[in-house]
């Protein structure tokens, strides 16, 4: 096995094994192939550091020799698409895809496949620390490495001064609340780069679990138009949380840019108090009217270009007034009765109900009381506007949680 | 019923809020973004009040009365210069202290900086415990009961708590501190002398002297400080267009804590200096307080440090845990809460463990150690300061943000001024030891 640790700062021999200088970094070209392809390194002699492609390279394994003895001379600079192991890999952060975590890179596996040598894994255990740490001739008395294939990795171009193509396919293996943890405990511009890899429906759900200060940085270093494309995929609730966040001026110019029915309904949330049952309540439920037979409910629901989800109760309203609430369902009585039994003999007419002023948690707390999972929202007329769910209610009682903010606090 | 009582209420909160909003934007725009940016700054600064903090400023007024107070002014500046420093590379970066070491240098490097800062933060955990425990002597409580039972409490808090409401607490309590202006003042203080120790510059070479220059400069200049704002910095989201507000920020913290250690140094100047009491515990310095609150100066004190203590006995351990867990590259799984990542739990309760253990060996001066771990602080410092300069002057990581001209001279010259202090304590301290004598 070969590891970048053991090669660097050894000498470099040319073809008849005189000294040309000390191996400084190995440079990769990260895009294209799985396992990313050695194409060159960087050798310094005393103060010049100098370009050597890969072809010259006769071996890496044992002593670093050359098949010629003529180098270029000229010194080296970096170039765009080109990684440097040492600089930008190494000690720098990676999202262990399988793992669902940020680990840092303790070492780098080489191997050669076919003519050329390639980037096969990372080593994240402490112990391929200890080797780098410790005199040379103890690290080969360090055991245990605990190696992360390639392939599972996903690189991160900000950790790399130039400009750099980067697949980020990867990333669609983690889910966004995953993806949350990630971008909330990554530096800005690494959370921005994660960000603009994402399509706008996972960036929403992603960033509907960010932290709102954080959310709004992101979608202030984005342009406009992608920022008010995701905040029409985000939940109304959580797009009003990160407006809030952001300058006025610039989340009226998002309002703006956005879809005006989408836009609509986060302004008619902005209008609530920060902690206020409004702002938590979705205005997605399904109502139908008191007339209705279970089996043509059940119909309405299919027929719903968008059903709400989760989906617990079925409201039921007065014929003469579909704002006018009687009573709910729960979807578990509809599915249970026949499609022939009138609404009203599975209705529950005695619904608790809060209103939009009332403090978030006291909606919480009747859910809990009534062993609810939805509870109706009415306004000052006793309108039916909204619900809030048992999620959105739990997301309330949480405390601020540590974990997740705690590194970018203290770290 | 519960509903009804709140819905009443919530409409007469919900206005209020919203024509505080609508005073903001009639009270002109200039203003409040600097207002608003206040934080962090005064938190850093004010975490070089604590136990050791206080200690170091009583020791020094009561030695050597008012000449130390240029030094403060000195200081000062000097903290709104390293304060700037992080809290750019903060912004720029958005990365913390820690991971910009590992990223940027080598990793034995690494290693020697962040020990350093471990080691340096190690002995202010032992000095927030000696704190605890001198606060607790002071009610009468015995420190082996006082301290074993804070370390729990403060685990129990750091673990199971929540940061902002904890740290609300104790920064409140810390407003104790501001009785110290009255000391001073009540104190009837020769301010024309205390003016011309302010503006004269006077300076001992004695090796004693020279301790505790640096042990005011390691406590006011703490490297744990300039960890806090650059990680709070990145934590509050300031980019490179805020930073003139964050810089406000740094400016009014540095000023305000400072001036509170001007007065603690003023009112032992006043009263324990002109009597020769040199402050060997934690009830000389509270002497300092007697003639403003009378009997319950002891009680004024203790409730300070003890705040002051606990704040920083907490978030102290915490900190070194995130700086050495993240270097070292223990990230926590993102799955998994902090709480089951056991080499993470395991160092945070090691550390906690270890300060604790330490303030708890018998016949342990108390004020000798305090000013100690200041030293100490102050003899670690140049080497935080070396790293801070050498990131904020590469143009990879900053871009155009590099320090520049005259600021960028000015920022050396301090690191290289402490250095050669440190450098002067440890040479006259090693010469001591062979009987060569400075004191005049």
């Amino acid at each position: 096995m070969l590891f970048l640790a053991q090669l660097l700062d050894h000498p470099v021999q040319g073809k008849t094994g005189e000294a040309i200088g000390k191996l400084d970094d190995l440079i990769v070209c990260i895009e294209g192939e799985t396992y990313p392809v050695v194409t060159g390194m960087v050798v310094r002699d005393r103060r010049r550091r100098v370009f050597v492609p890969a072809s010259h390279l006769a071996s890496l394994s044992g002593v670093l020799r050359l098949n010629s003895s003529i180098v270029d001379m000229t010194p080296f600079r970096r170039r765009n698409d080109e990684v440097m192991l040492a600089k930008d890999v190494l000690d720098h952060q990676i999202i262990d895809i399988t793992g669902r975590r940020i680990v840092r890179v303790n070492d780098v596996q080489l191997a050669l496949i076919g003519t050329g040598y390639h980037v096969v894994g990372v080593d994240v255990s402490p112990q391929a620390l200890l080797r780098r740490l410790g005199p040379e001739r103890f690290a080969d008395r360090v055991m245990g490495r605990q190696i992360i294939e390639w392939s599972e990795v996903q690189y991160l171009a900000s950790a790399a001064p130039v400009q750099l193509k980067v697949s980020y396919d990867r990333l669609s293996e983690l889910n966004p609340v995953d993806l949350a943890r990630i971008v909330d405990s990554l530096s800005f511009r690494e959370s921005a780069e994660i960000v603009a890899a994402l399509d706008d429906e996972t960036a929403a759900e992603t960033l509907e679990e960010v932290s709102d200060a954080r959310v709004a940085d992101l979608l202030e270093g984005m342009t406009q138009e992608r920022a008010a494309d995701i905040l029409e995929e985000m939940e109304p609730g959580a797009a009003a949380d990160a407006l809030e966040d952001l300058d006025d001026t610039v989340a009226a110019q998002l309002l703006d840019k956005m879809e005006p029915e989408d836009a609509a309904d986060v302004q008619a949330l902005l209008a609530y108090d920060e902690d206020s049952v409004g702002r938590i309540m979705t205005p997605d439920f399904v109502q139908v009217p008191f007339g209705t037979l279970v089996g043509e409910a059940v119909r309405l629901i299919q027929s719903l270009a968008e059903v709400p989800d989760p989906l617990l109760s079925v409201y039921v309203t007065a014929t003469d007034d579909p704002q006018t609430l009687l009573g709910s369902v729960r979807l578990r009585n509809l599915i249970l009765a026949s499609a022939t039994t009138p609404i009203a003999d599975v209705m529950d007419p005695d619904v608790p109900t809060v209103h939009p002023d009332d403090r978030a948690v006291s909606a919480a707390r009747v859910l809990a009381e009534y062993n609810l999972l939805a509870i109706p929202v009415l306004d000052d007329a006793e309108h039916l506007i909204g619900i809030v769910t048992v999620d959105d209610a739990l997301a309330v009682l949480l405390p601020d949680i540590w974990q997740r903010r705690g590194s970018r606090s203290f770290g | 019923m519960a509903i009804k009582d709140e819905s009443t209420v919530a409409p007469a909160v919900a206005v209020a809020s919203r024509s505080l909003s609508q005073k903001r934007r009639g009270l002109g725009r200039r203003l409040w973004p600097y207002l608003l940016a206040l934080g962090p700054g005064i938190i850093a600064a004010n975490a070089g009040n604590d136990a050791g903090g206080i200690a170091t400023y009583a020791s020094a007024g009561a030695s050597y009365g008012y000449l130390f107070l240029w030094v403060m002014v000195v200081i000062t500046v000097c903290l709104i210069v390293v304060q700037e420093l992080c809290a750019r590379l903060g912004a720029i970066t958005g990365k913390g202290f820690s991971d910009l070491v590992r990223e940027n240098f080598s990793l034995r490097m690494t290693a020697f900086i962040l020990m350093s800062v471990v080691i340096a933060n190690l002995g202010l955990i032992v000095s927030e415990f000696l704190g605890i425990a001198a606060a607790a002597e002071l009610f009468g409580i015995s420190r082996f009961i006082a301290v074993p039972v804070a370390a729990v409490l403060v685990w129990l808090l750091i673990t199971r708590g929540s940061y902002g409401r904890v740290e609300k607490i104790f920064l409140a309590l810390t407003l104790v501190f501001f009785a110290y202006v009255g000391a001073a003042f009540l104190a009837h203080p020769d301010w024309h002398a205390a003016l011309r120790g302010t503006v004269i510059p006077t300076v001992r070479w004695t090796p004693s002297y020279i301790e505790l220059l640096i042990a005011l400069i390691g406590t006011t200049i703490t490297p744990y400080m300039q960890l806090y704002i650059q990680s709070s910095v990145i934590e509050r989201g300031v980019t490179a267009d805020e930073l003139r507000y964050t810089r406000f920020d740094v400016i009014a913290g540095a000023l305000f804590s400072d001036l509170i250690s001007g007065f603690i140094i003023i009112a032992t100047a006043a009263t324990l200096f002109p009597r020769g009491i040199a402050i060997n515990t934690a009830a000389d310095a509270a002497q300092a307080l007697q003639p403003i609150a009378g009997q319950y100066a002891q009680a004024l004190f203790g409730v300070g440090l003890l705040g002051a203590s606990l704040l920083a006995a907490g978030v102290l351990p915490l900190s070194t845990t995130y700086v050495l867990s993240e270097a070292l590259g223990f990230e926590r799984g993102v799955s998994r809460s902090w709480r089951e990542a056991p080499i993470f739990l395991g160092l945070f309760t090691v550390f906690t463990a270890l300060g604790a253990l330490v303030a708890l060996l018998p016949n342990l001066p108390i004020i000798p150690v305090l000013l100690g771990v200041q030293v100490l602080n102050g003899l670690l410092l140049p080497i935080e300061l070396f790293a801070i300069l050498s990131l904020v002057n590469n143009r990879e990581l900053m871009g155009q943000y590099v320090t520049g001209g005259l600021y960028k001279g000015f920022a050396w010259s301090i690191a290289v001024v402490v250095s050669l202090l440190s450098l002067t304590l440890i040479i006259i301290t090693i010469l001591g030891w062979f009987g060569v004598n400075f004191s005049s």
